[in-house]
């Protein structure tokens, strides 16, 4: 038998900022952007990590599990990940589309509309790899009251590059990677309950208690992220995130940009989460000085404004913070032509008329003035057909087939008929775009197929409704000094 | 070989057509009237696409063209417009030859200009030929080796007459219905009995072994698409297959998709079965009463298929509709020919417009452009219930009084293309 | 019609009867060619819309439902008893004899037999014999003290309570959770709301583990396996506001019987779910916030009881925390969980079914006893048996009464499957009850994932109606014209033959 020693437990207590619990820590952090379109970006993470915990060896399946003890971590989360000997999972709800040009690199990676869902998992005979993708889909999809389960192996793919895993490597198996994304999927209020179950002090202490549904889902986007990493130096890590982004200028009525806590979220924080390790937020300044915020802050680290909220620190919870511009009367948006914020920026459109074919047209601008190579990956539901010979790249129309390397082109196979994915890398030089198009054909579907594939009944046949394409994804190269 | 004028003049545009720069080509090679899935060019284009970048064309649904094409077009001659007009002189020149064999004229003393040039240009002209030709459709091709097959069958050249056959049935396996009124006539004559009837005269026993022979090159042909194709089997199920499993329902003028769009996937093997055998139910009955003339079985055949086939394009009555013009002594009897006209005028109009209504302008559904192909299948049988009747009206002679005097076997078979239409 | 019609117009025109494509053999041929290609279309048609029915092992099903499990249990009288009170045997054989007629529920599925000394020894042997006092111990041994072994009434009593407990207190048969080799054992310790200067951060949940439930697990492992997983809930609020109190100059709230009912709050407390089909058992450690601290449950008339915990049945139990919570700390040490856990311990042992040791009879150890783990291994697989035999006889019934229902081979071996452990079960019975049990459940959870097959409802829905209504189209179109045209061929050859035989 085994007693914790008093001194451990004193000790603890000492040192507040330590959590209590050796072996689970909490914190969670609130990231506050005014963007140059006059919204705000707000990015809150919660991580939890749990030290010293290995993910489960998909080789020991088949035998009674250990006992899982949890403090702070998720227990129906710990469940799920330990059932299905998930080493890493990524799972993201996100409603709008982001513009990248605008408001720049998300703080959070993983923006593409609808629902994503991706894991690794270590391959094992007792069970499969994709039996426990299965497994995990409906799993969350029941956790997260999310139509997950309709992610089957008709839209699952394995795009190791684009997706590598973001923690360590465990050596006890070979690792395998499912990805998939289901870009219908709405998100809303039934989502953010079950993800505020997850937060340990949910949405009554700390910054969740901001979280107001009706004010997080009328914002101009908004998403969630489940990231689960194994870091072979630390342990376990989830981070629960959620990020919005804002229109003040459209909610207030002097069409003014300047934001509250208050007025964005309808709500305050009445007290700290006692179990957060730290708890903190940090206002990004903007780089023009004619702004005044409230509360002066107290930390100023390089253009970031830092309050520190964690019960343990001397410093009261602001009731409020707030930003404004007093010398401006009323927002005026910047003039196009506005240069994007981001390195690259892509525009993939779909061109014509009728609801056969049409042509899917991708344009790749780089605004850097470097020469940039990266990676482009698409997949595409099986029901439309990429006619890959109709491929042209195009440089102020002007056909440049050698700008396209290492294409590759997954046509979709017998077993899981339903997607595609093709592949290319290609380099853009400087101050350029660039136009791949291809024409496609969407396919007639027979009346059985309708009622597999689409998750509402919506789209019957020869309905206008078109069929939502995922996102894809861009890897960048991009040179060491970018 | 002495031509019809016609011959040379439309030959001529026709090659012109294919060189110089056609505008809405690009519409037609989309147009589903005119292609089907299994003989789209832009098929074709990817299949030669994922060929050149060393990915089997055969998986992922989208190619279903023989390996043969494939190596043709990727090996031999690019997929240029101008293999197009070849072809469709070639067929034109087919049916020249099989109306000369068939009137028992020897290619030189070709005299009856009039006729030939009325049935060059009834080839050359048909917009139910031309079209597809032009938004290159391979079924030109099938066409052609159809054509091909009949007049080597109708000048007696056995061992071209059974490559031909087998060439079409290797492109299209649905073309093996025309297999036995081939044989038939390499061993009788193509000239017309209709008005005479008589009992087959020709020696049955050497049937078996011209099947044999056809049984021979298309195994070497199925052989030569297995070396093609890189030693997988692969192309079997994605070739044939499709017109016998039908897993693409892309609308066409035919009458299978629609049927196949809104069955139960219970009842769906069993209703594949029953539309593939009623395709071949008719070989028998035809041949069998026309066995006197087994040229205008294989043209009734012809006229079968371009009615009920799977993935129906508007190629296949176009071939049916211009080898009337070789049976002239059959005109005189047809006994509604307006309403048949009008019918394939009708579904003309109708297709295209229902299935821009349907696909482009969404203003319409499916049920829009079905009922058109429906149009389309009943002019298809309203031709063929006529052709078969004034194939054996002829026999009995000139006059209109018995006309209404009809054949208790053909009664039923008359009813139940009536049905059918329905 | 008649050929001298065609003599007299006398055209051009010729006789179709006399053409050669309408004699009678080419109409049957062709007529013929028809009905062959027809008639060779049939076998394929057949193989297309068969429903795969594969033949269910009936009457072996209802063999093995006729069947029943048995267990042999001997009972043997130590001599020092026999010495003592020489009729005892035969008096405890009669009166045990008498229970069985009376309750044959409760004695189902046991042969028992009573044997002195010198009978040769049985598998399944339990000894009573003359101690200090009326215990049990751990090995299959009763004790009985002086006066206990005087009366046969007492000790046929303690014998029938120990080898086959009485299941008909209702509270008992609704309180136990129904059998799973697999359940999942969830101790959740919940603060109603966490404010800085009251809440229990941690818990040395561990430690009380491996003392209270860990050794009764360990004991039931022949029975269950047990997965044990713990968490800490730091706003898990009540869905009802308590009533409020007033005993003497104190505050409390109180959870009256009906509060109870509905403690558990399912919308706001994230209690752990089960990933698989396990099912679970749920253990909660209630801390009442700093308003409705202390709370205490109150009887019908109103006034708090010294209860602290109660057992939702089938669900788990329920600890409510009170005086053990001292404000300065945050964590819950080893000595304060001692009365909690000792508390989880019992509710564990009632809701997997353990019977109680019987009035007036104490046992040596604190844990189960053999006798008490042999009854409850004898119960189960009764109760296994007897859900595999209702659900292989409903799929039987169900299977025969609907003709749609397909049935595959995985339907097939299943229920071939959970016969045969069926009979593993009644076979292995004999020479041990954990075997057995591990048969029973094995045939259970193979008859049920048979009857649940999901391929056997594809075509459920499909009446015979419908079938009809697809056929109908195709064979009126077809069969009409063709069997007309038949019929009409064989009347004009039956007419044909008789004006020969006129002639």
């Amino acid at each position: 038998m085994r007693r914790t020693p008093v001194w451990i437990f004193l000790a603890c207590l000492c040192t507040p900022s330590f959590a209590l619990y050796p072996g689970e820590i909490y914190r969670e952090d609130l990231r506050i952007q005014p963007l140059r379109d006059g919204r705000v970006s707000t990015t809150f993470s919660f991580v939890t990590v749990l030290e010293g915990a290995v993910p489960r060896n998909p080789m020991a399946l088949g035998q009674v599990d250990e006992s899982q003890h949890y403090a702070l971590f998720p227990l129906t989360l710990g469940q799920i990940l330990r059932e299905h000997a998930i080493t890493e999972l990524h799972l993201t709800l996100n409603a709008g589309r982001w513009n990248y040009d605008n408001w720049g690199h998300p703080h959070e990676a993983g923006v593409g509309t609808g629902a994503e869902l991706w894991a690794w998992m270590g391959a094992s005979e007792i069970t499969t790899v994709d039996e426990r993708w299965s497994g995990l889909r409906n799993a969350l999809s029941g956790l997260f009251c999310a139509s997950l389960g309709s992610l089957d192996s008709r839209r699952t793919l394995s795009p190791t590059v684009a997706f590598p895993l973001s923690g360590s490597t465990p050596t006890f198996a070979p690792h395998e990677l499912r990805h998939a994304s289901l870009p219908s999927e709405n998100v809303c209020t039934e989502n953010l309950t079950p993800f505020l179950k997850l937060l340990p002090c949910k949405s009554h202490a700390g910054l969740a208690s901001l979280l107001n549904p009706q004010k997080v889902f009328d914002a101009d986007w908004h998403g969630m992220g489940i990231h689960v990493i194994w870091k072979e130096d630390t342990g376990v890590e989830l981070k629960l995130t959620l990020q919005a982004v804002f229109n003040p200028v459209r909610t207030s009525t002097g069409k003014r940009r300047d934001w509250n806590l208050q007025l964005l979220f309808d709500r305050s924080i009445e007290r700290s989460c006692p179990v957060a390790s730290s708890s903190s937020i940090t206002v990004i300044l903007p780089e023009e000085k004619d702004y005044q915020i409230i509360p002066e802050y107290p930390a100023h680290v390089d253009g970031l404004a830092i309050y520190d909220l964690s019960s343990s620190s001397n410093f009261t919870i602001p009731s409020n913070i707030a930003m404004s511009w007093p010398s401006e009367h009323s927002f005026q948006y910047p003039l196009p032509p506005l240069t994007p914020v981001t390195p690259i920026s892509v525009k993939r459109t779909i061109h014509g008329t009728t609801q056969t074919r049409g042509i899917l047209s991708v344009s790749v601008t780089n605004n850097s003035p470097q020469e940039i190579s990266a990676g482009y990956l698409e997949m595409v539901p099986a029901l439309l057909t990429l006619w890959m010979h109709t491929l042209k790249v195009e440089i102020n129309s002007q056909i440049r087939s050698d700008l396209l390397s290492g294409l590759k082109y997954h046509p979709p196979s017998p077993q899981s008929n339903d997607r595609l994915s093709p592949l290319d890398v290609a380099s853009c030089p400087h101050n350029s775009t660039k136009d791949h198009a291809r024409n496609f054909h969407r396919g007639q579907q027979s009346f059985s197929e309708i009622h597999r594939t689409s998750t509402r009944c919506d789209e019957r046949l020869g309905s206008t409704r078109g069929r939502v394409f995922p996102a894809p994804s861009i890897v960048s190269r991009y040179p060491s000094e970018l | 070989m002495n031509t019809p004028p016609a011959f040379s003049v439309l030959v001529c545009l026709r090659l012109l057509l294919a060189v110089l720069p056609l505008p809405g080509q690009n519409l037609l090679k989309h147009d589903h009237q005119l292609s089907s899935p299994l003989t789209s060019y832009l098929r074709l284009n990817e299949g030669l696409w994922l060929l050149d970048n060393n990915i089997d064309p055969y998986v992922g649904g989208a190619f279903h063209h023989s390996p043969l094409l494939l190596s043709l077009f990727s090996t031999i001659v690019p997929p240029l417009p101008i293999v197009w007009a070849v072809s469709d002189a070639v067929g034109t020149w087919a049916l020249l030859r099989i109306w000369r064999a068939r009137q028992g004229l020897s290619s030189q003393k070709g005299t009856r200009f009039d006729v030939e040039n009325l049935i060059v240009s009834v080839y050359l002209l048909n917009p139910y030929l031309l079209l597809p030709s032009l938004a290159l459709s391979t079924s030109t091709f099938e066409n052609t080796l159809t054509l091909l097959a009949l007049m080597f069958a109708s000048e007696g050249k056995v061992s071209s007459a059974l490559l031909a056959i087998a060439f079409a049935v290797h492109l299209t396996p649905s073309s093996i219905l025309l297999l036995l009124p081939i044989l038939m006539l390499l061993v009788s004559s193509p000239v017309s009995h209709l008005a005479s009837p008589r009992p087959f005269y020709g020696s049955l026993k050497r049937i078996p072994l011209l099947f044999g022979e056809f049984t021979l090159y298309w195994l070497v042909l199925v052989g030569a698409a297995c070396i093609i194709a890189g030693g997988s089997w692969n192309w079997v199920g994605a070739s044939w297959g499709a017109s016998l499993t039908l897993p693409d329902l892309t609308p066409n003028p035919g009458l299978w998709w629609y049927f196949f769009t809104e069955m139960f996937d219970h009842f769906r093997p069993f209703f594949l079965m029953v539309f593939s055998v009623h395709l071949i139910i008719y070989i028998l009955p035809i041949c069998i009463k026309f066995q006197h003339d087994p040229l205008y079985a294989a043209f009734l055949l012809v006229g079968v298929l371009g009615t009920f086939k799977a993935y129906l394009t508007l190629a296949d009555p176009g071939l049916f509709l211009s080898m009337i013009s070789i049976f002239p002594e059959v005109h005189g009897y047809l006994r509604h020919p307006i309403i048949t006209t009008l019918l394939h005028l009708h579904a003309a109009l109708l297709l295209p417009l229902q299935h821009v209504l349907w696909v482009s302008e969404g203003r319409g559904n499916a049920n829009f452009y079905y009922a058109a192909s429906l149009v389309m299948g009943m002019a298809g049988g309203a031709g063929l219930v006529d052709a078969c009747w004034a194939g054996m009206r002829i026999a009995v002679g000139d006059a209109k009084a018995w006309a209404e005097e009809k054949v208790d076997g053909e009664k039923g078979k008359v009813v139940w293309w009536e049905v059918v239409q329905q | 019609m008649d050929s001298v019609a065609f003599a007299n117009t006398g055209s051009g025109f010729k006789d179709p009867r006399n053409l050669s494509f309408e004699r009678d053999w080419i109409r049957r041929a062709v007529l013929a060619s028809y009905w062959i290609v027809i008639i060779l279309a049939l076998p394929f048609w057949w193989h297309l819309t068969s429903i795969e029915r594969l033949a269910l092992p009936t009457s072996q099903v209802r063999s093995q439902v006729q069947s029943n499990i048995v267990f042999p249990i001997a009972v043997q009288f130590d001599a020092s008893i026999s010495q003592q009170n020489p009729s005892l045997n035969s008096q405890v054989q009669t009166l045990l004899r008498d229970s069985m007629i009376n309750e044959p529920g409760r004695w189902r599925g046991i042969d028992l037999r009573l044997q002195d000394r010198n009978d040769e020894v049985a598998s399944s042997l339990y000894t009573v014999a003359l101690g200090e006092q009326t215990s049990i111990t751990h090995s299959r041994h009763l004790w009985v003290s002086k006066t206990d072994a005087q009366s046969a009434t007492r000790l046929s009593y303690i014998l029938s309570d120990l080898i086959a407990p009485p299941e008909s207190s209702t509270s008992h048969s609704q309180r136990v959770v129904q059998y799973s080799d697999h359940y999942r054992l969830a101790f959740t310790l919940l603060n109603e709301d966490a404010t800085p200067n009251r809440f229990v951060e941690t818990w040395d949940v561990q430690t009380a583990l491996a003392e209270f439930i860990f050794p009764l697990t360990s004991r039931l492992s022949i029975l269950h396996n047990f997965t044990v997983e713990s968490q800490v809930q730091y706003h898990a609020p009540l869905a009802f506001e308590p009533k409020r109190l007033t005993l003497g100059d104190t505050e409390a709230s109180g959870l009256t019987q009906e509060d109870l009912t509905v403690f558990i709050n399912s919308a706001e407390w994230t209690l752990a779910s089960s990933v698989s089909n396990d099912p679970v058992l749920h253990f909660v450690l209630f801390a009442p916030s700093e308003t409705h601290s202390p709370m205490n449950i109150v009887d019908s008339e109103g006034r708090p009881t010294n209860q602290s915990s109660f057992l939702l049945p089938q669900w788990g139990s329920i600890f409510i925390l009170n005086n053990e919570l001292n404000s300065s700390s945050l964590h819950l040490s080893y000595n304060d969980l001692k009365p909690v856990f000792r508390n989880f311990a019992a509710q564990l042992a009632a809701l997997l079914g353990v019977p109680p040791v019987p009035l007036g009879l104490s046992m040596e150890g604190s844990f189960l006893s053999d006798w008490q783990l042999d009854a409850l291994l004898r119960r189960r697989a009764l109760q296994n048996v007897q859900g595999s035999q209702d659900t292989l006889h409903s799929i039987v019934k169900l299977v025969d009464q609907i003709n749609n229902m397909p049935v595959g081979q995985v339907v097939r071996d299943d229920v071939l499957d959970a016969l045969a452990s069926l009979h593993e079960a009644y076979r292995t019975a004999v020479a041990s009850p954990a075997l057995a049990l591990r048969w029973s459940s094995k045939a259970l959870s193979m008859a049920s994932r048979a009857f649940f097959n999901p391929g056997m409802l594809a075509l459920l829905y499909f009446p015979a109606e419908h079938k009809y209504a697809v056929y109908t189209p195709l064979f009126a179109s077809i069969s009409v014209p063709l069997v007309v045209a038949l019929i009409r061929d064989f009347i004009a050859w039956r007419r044909g033959s008789q004006d020969d035989r006129r002639r």
